[in-house]
């Protein structure tokens, strides 16, 4: 389902005839989405505005980061930040600037190193940085502030500076979105900087378009990230995904083999035409069976000792929606939404743990209908937050052994569900986003992707909403 | 952060030595060599070299040639020179292509067959006419005529229909040939000043360089020491060309300074401190060590090691020799500071300094290649004694070859021990050749 203001938007002269009648018609920005395999330079010639705390100890990783994947930077920082960032800076021949606070200038990314804050005072610090430059900042652009996690600062006044961050970011999400342009936070635990990199590298890229107005928390209880690749990041490894024959299942499926997985494509059996496109396209391999079937599980373990296989990431993707106010919902709509939608996860997170790697990585689909609720959606509202619960339950079990589990919540996506909504519902939720837009199925395997990598290790137990800074439960 | 993969251990060789290495003069694109195509232009070569060696006709076995502008109607070069100058039908041939590294790659893909005992003797060389490079028909023309040609059923009203098709602005302007990356667009001159700009390259620099280079090789045609691997050319025409065309004595600084930039506005590149397009080839006499002396010839160098790399042509296109030369070191088991001579190819005179900057920065090191330290610093004195591309003239295929044949007869005839290539080349990519003095054993 085309988005025709997108398409308008994109369109310079009815840009401009709009404007200049002054139309009150928001024209949201087209968005830029990398295509192909990850880059080697996802940030090839950005512009980066970035400004290092004071402590600079995290200028090694940010320079990191920045220099190599492409961007050319412009600092406000101490020499200690500065002489961090000239070595990796000459390598690449990328050469650092060194720029004042409240100077101002265009810029594609913008970052803010807040882990230095020690009091709301220092809050002036974030206000001088973005102010200047919030306005100049380029369509598509990226603004990312860092901080500590409110509940490691040991006194009130920086906790109370490490939380306001959540609020400054979200908002600026909302000012930003027209220009497609995403505000994104990430809080780094102490001790978890070695994880930092990839995260930044990947929220800072065209591949999280779709995510803004979210917090990440960066933390290291699956082990430490240093040295992962940066391109073709799931080389060897094997992936499930269940729910794979259509949709953001198959987007999923095709975006974990871009990178070099060889996923194990599942889906119910009246779907096999589906499913053996999908794992024909991408060279992948076919389990038919229904996720409530009580073999499934077996089926699994099967076909991987057929193969020789062990899991190293399983995306329990699939799920149904039976809506119904809850006064005229069936008993079967109700439990058939549950035994799918959650019922099954459960089971398989059990049987599977035993066939899961070390280091391996489990994303569930929630939803924000799970975070925020949603009128007819009482059972499948159950569901999605249903696995942000098996997410955090089993987040410290399985970080022992390096392997981490999260969930991605999808905002409004353009697919066929929502392409047999209403006309005037489907505008409506387009546009109650920072973007002004609906995101695509992509932008959820993208993300499925980025948390299926080597370089996700420090995220576990967490939601990523990708919702385009959806207003729902925001 | 980089880390060094390990090398593997190579498999028992043989020793390869450099007998002898000619080039004919070089000239700039349609001058003297305009009627000479790349087979034309090889084929003065290799007449030059077997003309000074003597090497019995039957003794060779293979010729090896490098090219960039291949001829369309006979792309194996190599051969067509070896039947145009009467060799014996024994001397089988195949050609190479890696961009501006294809000399160079004629010449280690000669040297590995030889050290695998494959052949014994093997003239490698390259060529190119810039002079001759076809012009393009747009490729729809041929998708709309080509069908209708090759159709056994087609009728004169099928070509009429074919012809009606035709759009005149789209389809029958010929393509302006440009030496433009596939991948991004760029073109060659604009990624360089790309490149000067990002490692901070000054005009001056460049035009000290690029002085420099023009000084050293018109001292070397002065003092005759070109004359050790120039062949005199006949040209179709009957003129005989022996000196270089190109190399300018009496430019300096000052009016090089005075060039107008070539690829930006506001750039630092311009002519004058860019090579050139050329005419002209190089051709190189190896054999296995113990074939030479067999034969009684004296060599002039051997063969030591040789590196390619790749790097991502829309970041630093033409950095590869900063990586590919430690990786032929590395595989030497031997340090910049060893190498006495150091030949790097001038693209640009903005390349190679960027190329000498990274082999001088510890940064560069520690983040590229997990070395501790810069893998050493160019010593001027060492770099491009007989000047290089920029002012010799850069004609594509021959390059490496002309540099290998410079290098061998600076070895031969000098007390320098050893020498170290460096070329950069379309598509990001990067080469490096170690080459030492032959010695006799004692």
């Amino acid at each position: 389902m085309s988005d025709r203001l997108v398409e308008l938007g994109a369109n310079p002269t009815a840009r401009r005839l709009i404007g200049a009648l002054g139309l009150p018609i928001p024209l949201p920005q087209k968005l830029r989405r990398g295509r192909g395999p990850w880059p080697t330079q996802p940030l090839a010639d950005r512009s980066a505005a970035v400004d290092v705390a004071s402590d600079g100890t995290l200028a090694d990783v940010l320079a990191h980061a920045l220099v190599p994947a492409g961007a050319s930077v412009a600092l406000v920082g101490s020499d200690a930040a500065r002489a961090a960032f000239d070595g990796v800076a000459e390598a690449w021949g990328r050469p650092v600037t060194s720029i004042d606070r409240d100077a101002g200038g265009r810029a594609d990314l913008l970052v803010f190193d807040a882990t230095g804050l020690r009091s709301v005072d220092d809050l002036n610090g974030l206000y001088g940085f973005f102010h200047p430059r919030v306005r100049e900042l380029a369509r598509n652009g990226r603004a990312v502030v860092i901080g500590r996690p409110a509940e490691a600062c040991e006194d009130l006044g920086a906790a109370a500076a490490a939380a306001a961050l959540d609020g400054f970011v979200r908002s600026l999400a909302k000012e930003i979105g027209r220009r497609g342009a995403t505000a994104n936070l990430i809080t780094v635990a102490p001790g978890a900087e070695a994880n930092l990199g990839p995260a930044l590298r990947w929220i800072l890229s065209d591949r999280a378009a779709f995510v803004t107005g979210q917090p990440l928390h960066v933390g290291s209880a699956a082990g430490s990230a240093e040295d992962a690749p940066t391109t073709r990041p799931l080389e060897g490894k094997v992936a499930l995904v269940t729910g794979a024959a259509r949709g953001i299942g198959a987007d999923t499926a095709r975006c974990l083999a871009r990178e070099g997985a060889h996923v194990i494509v599942l889906d119910r059996p009246a779907d096999e035409a589906l499913a053996r496109e999908v794992a024909e396209e991408i060279g992948g391999s076919m389990v038919l069976a229904d996720v409530t079937d009580d073999g499934v599980v077996d089926q699994i373990l099967a076909h991987l000792k057929a193969h020789d296989q062990r899991l190293d990431v399983v995306v329990h993707n699939a799920g149904v929606t039976r809506d119904k106010t809850l006064g005229r919902m069936s008993a079967e709509q109700w439990e058939l939404t549950l035994a799918i939608n959650l019922r099954a996860i459960v089971r398989m997170s059990e049987g599977l743990d035993g066939a899961l790697a070390d280091g391996g990585r489990v994303v569930l689909m929630s939803s924000i209908g799970g975070i925020a609720g949603n009128v007819g959606q009482t059972n499948y509202a159950a569901t999605k937050s249903g696995v942000i619960g098996v997410a955090r339950h089993l987040a410290p079990a399985l970080a022992k052994r390096g392997v981490t589990i999260n969930a991605v919540a999808p905002g409004f996506i353009d697919t066929r569900m929502t392409a047999a909504m209403p006309a005037v519902n489907r505008e409506v939720a387009r546009r109650l986003s920072a973007l002004s837009q609906g995101g695509l199925p992509v932008d959820i395997a993208e993300a499925v992707t980025f948390l299926a990598s080597p370089g996700a290790r420090g995220l576990t137990g967490q939601v990523l909403r990708v919702c385009g800074g959806n207003f729902v439960g925001a | 952060m980089a880390t060094r993969k390990k090398q593997q251990a190579a498999p028992a060789t043989r020793r390869v030595v450099i007998v002898n290495g000619v080039r004919t003069p070089f000239q700039k694109a349609f001058g003297a060599f305009m009627e000479m195509d790349t087979i034309a232009l090889g084929e003065a070569a290799v007449k030059g070299l077997l003309a000074r060696t003597p090497v019995a006709r039957d003794q060779i076995d293979a010729i090896v040639w490098g090219g960039v502008i291949l001829p369309a109607g006979a792309p194996n070069v190599g051969r067509e020179i070896a039947l145009d100058l009467g060799l014996p039908a024994s001397v089988e041939a195949r050609t190479v292509t890696r961009a501006c590294a294809s000399g160079l790659q004629a010449i280690t893909d000669a040297a590995a067959s030889i050290a695998l005992g494959e052949v014994d003797v093997v003239i490698a060389g390259g060529s190119d006419s810039t002079s001759n490079a076809r012009l393009e028909l747009p490729q729809t023309l041929v998708h709309k005529l080509a069908p209708v040609a090759m159709s056994g059923k087609s009728g004169p009203l099928d070509y009429m229909k074919a012809i009606a098709s035709l759009s005149p602005a789209r389809d029958l302007i010929p393509q302006k040939p440009e030496i433009a990356e596939r991948t991004t667009g760029e073109v060659m001159g604009q990624a360089a000043e790309r490149m000067a700009v990002r490692n901070g390259i000054t005009r001056e620099a460049q035009d000290r360089f690029a002085a420099m280079s023009h000084h050293r090789a018109a001292a070397a045609a002065e003092s005759g020491r070109f004359s050790r691997e120039v062949v005199a050319v006949e040209t179709p025409k009957g003129k005989t060309v022996t000196s270089d065309g190109l190399v300018r004595a009496n430019t300096s600084e000052e009016k090089l300074a005075k060039l107008r930039p070539a690829f930006r506005k506001d750039g630092t590149l311009t002519a004058g401190n860019s090579s050139p397009l050329t005419d002209g080839a190089a051709a190189v006499l190896l054999m296995s060590e113990d074939k030479a002396l067999e034969l009684g010839l004296t060599p002039l160098a051997v063969v030591e090691t040789w590196a390619y790399v790749g790097v991502d042509p829309a970041d630093q296109l033409l950095i590869g020799p900063a990586l590919a030369i430690p990786k032929a070191l590395d595989r030497a088991g031997l340090t910049l500071a060893d190498m006495d001579l150091v030949d790097l190819h001038e693209a640009f005179a903005a390349q190679v300094l960027c190329v000498t900057k990274m082999l001088e920065s510890d940064a560069f090191a520690r983040e590229r290649l997990g070395r501790d330290a810069a893998v050493g610093v160019v010593d001027e004195a060492k770099l491009n004694v007989h000047g290089g591309s920029v002012a010799i003239g850069h004609p594509f295929g021959a390059t490496g070859a002309r540099m290998v044949s410079t290098m061998a007869h600076e070895l031969a005839t000098t007390d320098a021990k050893r020498a170290v290539l460096g070329i950069c080349a379309a598509g990001g990519l990067g080469a490096a050749a170690i080459l030492s003095k032959w010695e006799a054993a004692t």
